[in-house]
């Protein structure tokens, strides 16, 4: 509760933890709301936000973009978790066996870690999902191989340092297994940098998955806020919200994990405390 | 006339600290061309009195009352600016840790004559000369080669060496020194005693020096004040505080240094239960491809029987720590033998050795790191048993017996570790070390980060210990003080090799080499204590 208390005491993290939250419920509820689904066509295109009955106006094919936002809200937010979950399943998995063992395999898993790092990351995730064929699931997987890497340094580094603590010393006189020294004794203490990072990471994974559907690389039968701009390109000087819109709501979220990522940092960082 | 009085001093803490003030009403007097020792364990408040003299306290604490007469002005009166230019001139200071003093990315030279330009008006080769000048007052051989050097290529003596010629080079009248040869070796301890008395002599000055040791206060002081908890108990002249002690406490504090009398006789013959033969273990520096290797122990054999304790005493880079930890294989020697009741354990798999690690077990050196933060004291200590297959349950069950035996209330041993005393703390490590009954007990310097009145304690539990559950242990430290008050047998380490070896009775009396002599000879406080 004491963490709980040093996190909402900035006010960056509140708010955006806040924001997440609202977000996260609207796209929850998106199916409840808004039944009929994005696709739908419920009048006149490229009317303005305000007109009868459509909150946010509508787009190029007179969708509702008030529906188009809630729902893109789901694919964002799922694509942005989601390949951060794998990405950091990956990265704690190998960082971990790096930084404990040490050595040739430090040496091995490290080489491959640079030759991830060393290709444009954003390049390679193209080629990677128009190999997979554009779909929710080869986003998710595409965005994970290419950010896994960042957290695999992280957790080698916080490893690096950590195996050489006495209290790892003493788990390995008492006997304990390389792998219960791994994830009872050593993980439990890299866990605030690898929570800060994963924060980070779901907001720029939102921001890969949005210039990838933007790019008409993204699923072909699910809406994103992405797919929302790269649709309305044409219609960008004439009807503003088509593009800003779904364009603020990208910002938006992002800018609220960052917030939340900062405050986890100085929430979880000791050398901070006090 | 003194040249600082301090009258009811009182610092304040930050409001949420455990106690309200760091020094309580403290009054001290510094006479001109004299050395005034503080004496007292952490928290006693001596670190933070010399800091408000040097107008230079952390932030948050705050000087709330009485003065600090320095020639007649109070310090605490004076504006920032006027005590920054005072800083250096008239007050000087040296610190614990000169490694983390010294800017690891500037040269020697630069740093020197940095302090010297602040406030004098000198060129570059006046202040550089200036600065070799020094280096070599201080003992310093190659002054002009040590200017070009960084700190990392120095050693420890040589950077508080550095440190001093820093602190001095503009003939201050007061050096502060905040524990300057705690994380020296002894020999090295002894020779910065040796020059800090020296220079001060010659320059008339007046030295404030902080220590927990009162073998150093013994060697270097001419009046000494005794702190607890941020008051003064006692204070007086060196020699009548050390012969008649009026206050309890002081005389705890003097006779928890270990005195070197009642030394254990050495165990009557017995097969021994380990015994080591021509160990040796290099490390290979720099990449894969390197070719120069350090040895780090170098061809030693050593015997231990049940219910001895064998000393390995040695200063820092002699190979001591290694030794250990190639005996409970925590690292893997290249050559020699562990014979460990009857069968080489030198060079087992991970597999082979794991039966045997419930047999040799290991106390370490930091209270701090060595329990895991995020671990309740209950798991540490069972953590032991449930790797080699005992159910939580019952270990759980014998940990309340294990924690009593090492003086801890088990009803605590569900909280975190940083809810411990240091001293608790390394009775937690004892614990998980015993919860496996070993027949072996390895402890690396187990009381070093000790206060001296817990190191007392701690040094008492383990020789309990030893005695009830008939172990055999050895016992890794750098302080012959300490060897000599737990040790049936001493082994002297230099360089990775034995330099000397017997029982701890024939060692301290008639050491057979120079360099046993020369450990003898630095320990603080001989002759006087």
């Amino acid at each position: 509760m004491r963490f709980a208390r040093r996190f909402f005491s900035r006010p960056t993290a509140l708010i955006g933890f806040a924001l997440f939250a609202a977000i996260a419920l609207v796209a929850l509820l998106a199916p409840v709301i808004f039944a009929r689904g994005p696709f739908s066509i419920v009048g006149m295109p490229l009317l303005p936000p305000g007109a009868p009955g459509l909150l946010a106006g509508s787009d190029v094919l007179g969708r509702d973009m008030a529906v188009g936002l809630a729902y893109g809200a789901r694919i964002s937010l799922l694509v942005g978790i989601a390949s951060t979950l794998f990405a950091v399943g990956i990265g704690v998995l190998l960082g971990a066996v790096a930084g404990y063992y040490g050595g040739l395999v430090d040496d091995l898993l490290m080489r491959v870690t640079e030759f991830f790092q060393i290709i444009p990351s954003f390049v390679l995730l193209m080629v990677l999902v128009a190999f997979l064929q554009p779909s929710l699931g080869s986003t998710v997987i595409g965005i994970a191989l290419v950010t896994w890497p960042q957290v695999a340094r992280v957790v080698r580094g916080e490893f690096l340092s950590l195996r050489n603590r006495e209290f790892v010393q003493a788990a390995r006189t008492l006997g304990e297994s390389d792998a219960r020294i791994i994830f009872t004794q050593i993980l439990p203490n890299a866990l605030p940098p690898i929570v800060v990072v994963s924060s980070m990471m779901v907001g720029s994974a939102i921001l890969t998955e949005s210039a990838l559907s933007f790019l008409g690389l993204g699923d072909p039968n699910l809406l994103s806020w992405g797919s929302m701009i790269g649709g309305a390109r044409s219609a960008m000087w004439v009807a503003w919200w088509t593009t800003v819109l779904p364009g603020l709501s990208i910002m938006v979220t992002v800018l609220a994990l960052n917030f939340i990522g900062d405050g986890l940092n100085d929430a979880l960082n000791p050398r901070r405390r006090g | 006339m003194s040249l600082v009085s301090t009258r009811d001093l009182t610092v304040t803490l930050p409001p949420d600290t455990d106690r309200a003030h760091a020094v309580d009403g403290v009054s001290l007097e510094i006479a001109k061309n004299e050395i005034v020792c503080i004496v007292g364990e952490s928290g006693s408040g001596k670190s933070i009195t010399a800091h408000a003299v040097m107008g230079l306290l952390p932030r948050g604490v705050r000087a709330t009352g009485g003065e600090i007469l320095f020639d007649g002005v109070d310090l605490l009166k004076e504006a920032p600016d006027a005590m920054r230019k005072r800083r250096g001139r008239d007050i000087a200071m040296i610190f614990q840790d000169p490694m983390a003093a010294l800017n690891p990315v500037v040269a020697i030279g630069k740093q020197v004559t940095e302090q010297i330009r602040a406030h004098c008006a000198v060129t570059e080769r006046v202040a550089l000369a200036q600065a070799a000048d020094l280096l070599g007052q201080m003992g310093l051989k190659d002054a002009s080669g040590l200017l070009k050097a960084y700190p990392h290529q120095l050693s420890g003596g040589q950077r508080q060496r550095v440190m001093i010629a820093m602190a001095l080079s503009l003939l201050p009248r007061l050096l502060i020194a905040d524990e300057p040869t705690t994380a020296l070796d002894v020999t090295t301890q002894a020779q910065i005693l040796k020059l800090i008395k020296r220079i001060q002599a010659e320059r008339e000055m007046s030295v404030l020096f902080i220590t927990h040791d009162f073998g150093v206060v013994a060697d270097i002081a001419d009046r000494v004040a005794v702190m607890r908890h941020g008051r003064v108990l006692e204070s007086g002249a060196t020699a009548q505080v050390l012969r008649e002690p009026a206050h309890s406490y002081t005389r705890a504090l003097i006779a928890a240094v270990p005195s070197g009398d009642n030394l254990l006789a050495p165990l009557p013959d017995a097969a021994p239960l380990m015994a080591v033969t021509g160990l040796t273990k290099r490390f290979r520096r720099g990449g894969f491809f390197a070719r120069n290797a350090v040895t780090a122990v170098d061809n030693v054999s050593l015997t231990l029987k049940r219910g001895e304790t064998l000393g390995i005493v040695g200063e820092s880079g002699s190979g001591k720590s290694t030794l250990a930890r190639c005996v409970i294989r925590l690292l893997d020697p290249e050559e020699g033998e562990i014979l460990f009741d009857g069968a080489d354990i030198a060079h087992l798999s991970p597999r082979g050795l794991k039966p045997l690690r419930r047999r040799i077990q290991m106390v370490f050196q930091d209270p701090f790191s060595s329990l895991n933060p995020r671990q309740t004291v209950a798991d540490i200590i069972t953590a032991g048993p449930r790797a080699h297959g005992e159910s939580a349950k019952a270990a759980l069950a014998r940990a309340a017996d294990i924690l009593r035996l090492v003086g801890l209330n088990p009803e605590t041993m569900h909280r975190l570790p940083h809810e411990f005393s240091g001293g608790q703390r390394q009775r937690i490590g004892l614990a998980r070390a015993l919860m496996l009954k070993p027949d072996i007990l390895i402890a690396d310097e187990p009381v070093s980060a000790l206060d001296v009145t817990v190191q007392a304690q701690v040094l008492k539990l383990l020789d309990d210990v030893r005695r009830q559950m008939n172990l055999a242990m050895l016992f890794i430290t750098h302080d012959m003080r300490v060897a000599a008050q737990v040790c049936h047998r001493v082994m002297v380490m230099r360089h990775g090799q034995v330099v000397e070896a017997g029982p701890t009775r024939d060692v301290f009396a008639a050491p057979s080499s120079d360099y046993t002599r020369a450990l003898l000879a630095a320990i603080p406080g001989r002759g006087t204590l």
